[in-house]
């Protein structure tokens, strides 16, 4: 199977948020859905302190031609999509360019520094002004709510792939998603999953 | 008033070897806890001035400020504190005769203050195996469990903020010199909360030369006798130099000599020794086991032991001149010892957040000359 | 079924690099495979039993690593093929065992697995399992991707066969827990028969023994041993996994290994230095192929050196520099020793950037701007660090809570020896910052157990060490028995929240079930310490005032060892993931917030992840979606302003 020629190769995505979020599964899940297609996909990821509040990333390369490191460098990424707005300031200033594709939810995870008092979560308005000064068409939806309505935020990670898929920044469609998520998931979840990312497909609109 | 934090609190008190363990700073919050008598901080706890810094009777005690507040003038340095009338005194007809300790006057000014309705609650100290137990009680019979001595430094006002913090108010307490200290500087109000009344009806006084640590106490008798067996304890007044401890099968003596070194060293400042800051103060009457001496130095304490006398549970006489000035000898003795080491220390009049006492330096100079 | 057993040649999966090895494994015709957990490790046991009835494999979660590298050698002796799987630290664990099997030598294929964790991202320390190989004598691969991850496997079984040793494979994080693409090759048939072959002559390595034992000796087993490491060394020099790219007489050669081959390949690729560096990536690294590597140096004047850990791949191939020097002529290093590259911490492409813009100045210029469009203009106010704590809900931290408590009421100083699990992080302030001592697992016991016996030096803070009821049968027992036997008075806290919490539920033998679900013998801890003779007390770590109480009594009571049981399950256990036993509420009128009488206890010393201080309204509340319902902050409020409500089922 030859895949279509990439904008730049290796394409480079990242996936973060916080530990507990489906950070992992929805890079594995993009990551599968690009494989499928032909594409040498190499996803770099850390686990074991994630689920202890940390930030965690996986980052995802694309390639038409060979495996990549699993670590992006710096300034790299061609797309960020956060599950946390702080993580997507955060990962942009790392690997972000003027260039870079960034979707980010809304819902803010406290770190233990700000429920003890020591620092101060930023305004998300501040936020978002500050993102905009570099990337006027950064994208911020409210993935949570989304994911609560349909009675899980643990939805929140599809309903950010739903997003994603809209923006057409990555060759993968609706029934890409179907049949990796299919694979992941246990089968009546499925629906569910699905509605999630058609709520987030909405969303980005 | 010089008002700090826990921090200051733990620093200047805690880790200086000046807390007793009385328990002030005990309940008000969820960040001193006390355990076998001594009182811990368990976490820093970052309000600046703190309810726990202006209650402790170890650090910025305003002497000044107290009597003003009781009565109406400046702290003058008299051996007995500020006083209406002293006496013999011993429970009357209408107290059970049980276990408690002398004369019985404590249980009988509480019993009595319960049944005429002056107090709706009372803060005392039970015993549980040698460990002192603060208690909050309601009713009267309660009174007679706490009655006997205990000679170890007790976190009773726990009891007494535990019983504020449920609301509850017209309340008798119990307590040594350092305890009523607190018990006056809660009474003050020194947070300025407002809409506060003084919850208090009845604070009574104990006389006190010392303290005993209690956990050095435990270890000290757990080497001389079977601790599960230990009925009572007792010193009796002089000439005796004695602790006798009653055991179910007998009695042990130990000379005060070897007692002594149980004595925490914060004891050592106080000047304070028939608690001053009380309504009425009671302690024992030299060579009469069987009595007490009352201190009455409120209004409100000289109308609640007249009645108690009125109504047969207190049985007031005249005291001696000599046993009067053996007390005041005795009073003037630990002041002056307890203000001399304090100066020494620094902790008169010093530096603001570590000093113990505050009080006029002319007054000071008056404690030290023989009057 | 797994797609891993998929029998179809060539097809292709996006697999984890363990997956990856697995995969090597199956096609390798695996018999058996024990191992220990440990981040980034687990999930090669534990994939491989989720395919154990239908490949026919016995695999175990083993007592340690000790136990498992034993287990699995068993299996080689009777002539089946055996692999042994665990992380960095837990190679020190097992090596006692291994120097003996080292010179005992192997039947059927045997490869021990050691997944390194450079960057310690989630270990205690940054330990480096290839200096082991050396120690032990025994040949060493690296995977440099992920199809090589699953490729090598084979090949090390097929090695250890050829020279009858355990061959020893290592990967790190990166490529553990990396995915990438992996075509696989075809599953061998599933029966095996298993005989030991003892009965002959006590040399005679076919048919006698297997025994490691010189006795004055050495030529008879370490000699041949050696003679075993020189014939790997034959064989690597044509390992089809050292690869070299680039031109035939580079400016610079790269010799690397494992993961940093593909951040060596971006970085020159970013530089455009394709044409003036080459590539050396070796997966044979111990002991090194001479020749190759000879051949290669003579090409180059200028060798980068791109590892992680210590640097023993620069050692080496300096020495065969050194032994060769005449005939190549002298070379100029760069590597961990000139500084080019960092001695701590994992690498990454730009690390490796910086080496090579330092060896190529001119071609930095093509290096990415550092700043692309202002990007670290972003104040940092906007990304407020986020600290390492305990799970919402998780039984740690209450007993933290109540043990940090205890101590302090105890008041002589009373401190905590630490070990290894979550519960680490009981030296942050997650856990009240509790722990005074933490290094390996089961040590905090041990240590606990000397310093119990320093009372005759004057010392009375009273010591505490916590163990976790993995680590407990892991390698604290010991520890255990040594203070019971020599009267030593410390509490030892069994944090027992049912399964290998940290590395994901693995059981251990106090488990009701094995690796692959079946009902198994669960040891009762309870009554192990007790038949012990140490005094033994449980209680929930969700009551507070109970735990801490029997703590303090523990504390008090003098005499020889002391155990305290505390027994809640994670929070992201099986039995209780997703499953709130309270809705938790604030009662904003109650709540203190600031004021004295509470100064935020709950949000600022608590910190449970699921409560907020509200800084508008200055006042608590439960952000409902991180909070897991354990309810035991309602017990730590003072004004009984956090409300429980049992959820109904």
């Amino acid at each position: 199977m030859n895949p279509k020629a990439l904008v730049r190769d290796p394409f480079s995505v990242i996936v973060t948020g916080v530990g507990g979020q489906g950070n992992v599964l929805a890079s594995r899940l993009l990551g599968d859905m690009l494989a499928a297609k032909g594409y040498f996909v190499t996803i770099g990821e850390t686990f074991g302190a994630s689920q202890r509040g940390g930030s965690v990333m996986s980052h995802i390369r694309i390639s038409s031609k060979s495996a990549w490191s699993p670590q992006i460098p710096r300034g790299k990424a061609d797309v960020i999509v956060s599950l946390e707005p702080v993580e997507a300031v955060r990962v942009l200033r790392e690997y972000g360019n003027p260039g870079v594709v960034l979707l980010s939810n809304t819902r803010p995870i406290y770190p233990v520094g700000v429920i003890r008092g020591e620092l101060e979560y930023p305004s998300l308005d501040a936020l978002r002004e500050a993102v905009a000064r570099i990337l006027p068409g950064a994208r911020f939806i409210d993935g949570t709510e989304q994911a609560i309505a349909l009675g899980n935020a643990i939805l929140t990670n599809i309903v950010m792939l739903g997003a994603l898929n809209r923006l057409a920044v990555l060759p993968f469609e609706r029934e890409d998603f179907r049949q990796a998520v299919g694979r992941r998931v246990a089968s009546k979840q499925v629906p569910v999953n699905l509605m999630a990312f058609d709520k987030g497909y909405g969303l980005a609109g | 008033m010089n008002h700090f934090g826990s921090g200051e609190l733990e620093t200047a008190v805690i880790q200086s070897e000046l807390c007793i363990g009385c328990g002030a700073c005990v309940r008000l919050c969820p960040y001193f806890d006390s355990y076998r008598g001594k009182t811990a901080l368990l976490f820093p706890c970052a309000v600046e001035k703190g309810r726990c810094f202006a209650y402790c009777p170890k650090i910025e005690v305003d002497l000044d400020a107290i009597t003003r507040f009781l009565h109406g003038k400046p702290y003058d340095g008299n051996p007995l504190g500020h006083h209406r009338g002293i006496f013999i005194a011993r429970a009357g007809e209408k107290v059970r005769k049980q276990s408690f300790q002398a004369g019985g006057t404590v249980t009988a000014l509480m019993v009595y203050a319960f049944r005429s309705g002056n107090i709706r609650g009372a803060v005392l100290t039970n015993r549980k195996g040698l460990l002192p137990e603060p208690r909050f009680v309601t009713r009267s019979a309660d009174v007679y469990r706490a009655s006997l001595s205990k000679y170890t430094a007790a976190p009773t006002l726990s009891a007494l903020n535990e019983a504020l913090d449920k609301g509850h108010g017209n309340l008798g307490v119990v307590g040594t010199p350092c305890q009523v200290t607190a018990v006056s500087q809660m009474r003050m109000n020194p947070m300025d909360k407002p809409g506060f009344k003084d919850p208090t009806a009845l604070v009574v006084g104990l006389f006190c030369t010392w303290a005993l640590d209690f956990r050095r106490f435990e270890t000290f008798l757990a080497g001389e006798v079977p601790l599960e067996k230990i009925v009572k304890i007792d010193i009796p007044p002089p000439p005796a130099q004695v602790l006798e401890v009653y055991l179910e099968d007998g009695k042990r003596e130990f000379p005060l000599d070897r007692i002594r070194p149980l004595v925490p060293d914060t004891c050592g400042y106080c000047p304070d020794m028939t608690a001053e800051f009380a309504d009425v103060s009671v302690g024992v009457l030299e060579g009469r086991g069987d009595r007490n001496t009352l201190i009455v130095r409120t209004e409100r304490g000289e109308r609640i032991a007249r009645e108690a006398e009125e109504k047969g549970f207190l049985v007031l006489e005249e005291m001696p001149r000599e046993n009067l000035e053996h007390l005041q000898w005795a009073a003037g003795n630990k002041k002056k010892r307890g203000f001399l080491r304090s100066r020494e220390a620094g902790k008169v009049n010093g530096e603001p957040g570590k000093t113990l006492f505050r009080l006029a330096p002319e007054c000071l100079d008056g404690v030290f000359q023989d009057r | 079924m797994s797609f891993l057993i998929d029998e179809g040649r060539n097809i292709q999966h996006l697999l984890m690099g363990n997956e990856a090895i697995v995969r090597g494994a199956l096609e390798a015709g695996v018999n058996v495979a024990a191992g220990y957990p440990g981040t980034p490790s687990s999930e090669i046991i534990e994939t491989l039993s989720k395919v154990a009835r239908d490949r026919n494999l016995y695999v175990e979660w083993s007592t340690n690593e000790k136990v498992a590298v034993e287990v699995a050698a068993a299996a080689s002796f009777a002539g089946l093929r055996s692999l042994c799987v665990m992380k960095q630290n837990g190679v020190n664990v097992a090596s006692d065992f291994l120097l003996h099997l080292a010179s005992s030598g192997t039947r059927g294929g045997m490869v021990l697995v050691t997944c390194d964790d450079p960057g310690a991202l989630s270990s205690v320390n940054e330990g480096e399992s290839r200096l082991f190989a050396q120690i032990l004598e025994i040949p060493l691969l690296e995977p440099g991707d992920f199809q090589e991850a699953k490729d090598i496997i084979p090949w090390a079984f097929a090695l250890s066969e050829k020279i009858r040793n355990v061959v020893m494979v290592r990967s790190v994080t990166r490529l553990s827990h990396g995915s990438g693409n992996v075509r696989f090759g075809s599953l061998p048939g599933t029966s095996a028969q298993a005989e030991f072959v003892c009965h002959g002559p006590l040399l005679d390595p076919e048919t006698g023994p297997i025994i490691s034992m010189i006795l004055a000796a050495p030529e008879l087993q370490h000699g041949p041993q050696q003679e075993k490491l020189k014939k790997a060394a034959g064989i690597f020099e044509t390992c089809p996994f050292n690869t070299y790219q680039g031109p035939d007489e580079p400016e610079l050669l790269i010799v690397t290994a494992s993961i940093c081959s593909l951040y060596s390949r971006e970085a020159v690729r970013i530089l455009g230095l394709e044409d003036r560096v080459g590539i050396l990536k070796l997966a044979a690294t111990w002991p090194l192929p001479e020749r190759l590597v000879k051949k290669h140096l003579a090409a180059a004047k200028r060798i980068l050196f791109v590892e992680e850990v210590v640097p023993t791949l620069e050692d080496h191939v300096k020495v065969i520099a050194a032994e060769a020097a005449g005939e190549i002529g002298a070379k100029t290093f760069y590597g961990k020793k000139s500084g080019h590259l960092p001695s701590v911490g994992e690498l990454n492409p730009d690390l490796v950037l910086d080496a090579l813009a330092r060896i190529f100045p001119a071609a930095a210029g093509t290096r990415p701007a550092a700043s692309p469009g202002g990007v670290t203009d972003i104040p940092q106010r906007f990304t407020p660090a986020r600290g390492m704590t305990f799970c919402p809900g998780c039984p740690h931290r209450a007993s933290y809570w109540s043990i940090h408590n205890a101590l302090a009421l105890d008041g002589r100083g009373g401190f905590v020896c630490g070990d290894i699990g979550c519960y680490v992080m009981g030296t942050l302030p997650a856990g009240f910052s509790t722990v005074k001592t933490l290094h390996c697992m089961g040590s905090g016991s041990g240590v606990a157990s000397g310093f119990g016996k320093l009372r005759s030096f004057g010392m009375d803070q009273p010591v505490v060490a916590v163990c976790g009821d993995s680590t407990f049968f892991h390698a604290a027992m010991p520890a255990l028995a040594n203070a019971i036997h020599q009267r030593s008075p410390f509490t030892m806290i069994l944090l027992d929240n049912r399964g290998t919490a940290m590395t994901g539920f693995q059981p251990h033998p106090g488990s009701p079930t094995n690796v692959l679900g079946d009902e198994a013998p669960a040891l009762d801890m309870e009554k192990i310490c007790r038949s012990m003779g140490a005094k033994v007390e449980i209680s929930d770590p969700f009551d507070l005032v109970k735990t801490r109480e029997k703590l303090n009594r523990l504390l008090e009571y003098g005499e020889g060892a002391k155990v305290l049981i505390l027994r809640q399950a994670c929070a992201l256990s099986p039995e209780k993931r997703g499953q709130r036993k309270y809705e938790v509420s604030v009662d904003a009128e109650r709540c203190r917030g600031e004021n004295c009488g509470c100064s935020r206890l709950c949000t600022r010393i608590f910190g449970c992840p699921g409560l907020v201080w509200d800084r508008e309204k200055e006042v608590s509340r439960i952000d409902e979606m991180i909070c897991a319902g354990c309810g035991v902050c309602a017990d730590i409020c003072p004004a009984g302003a956090i409300v429980r409500k049992e959820v109904a089922r």
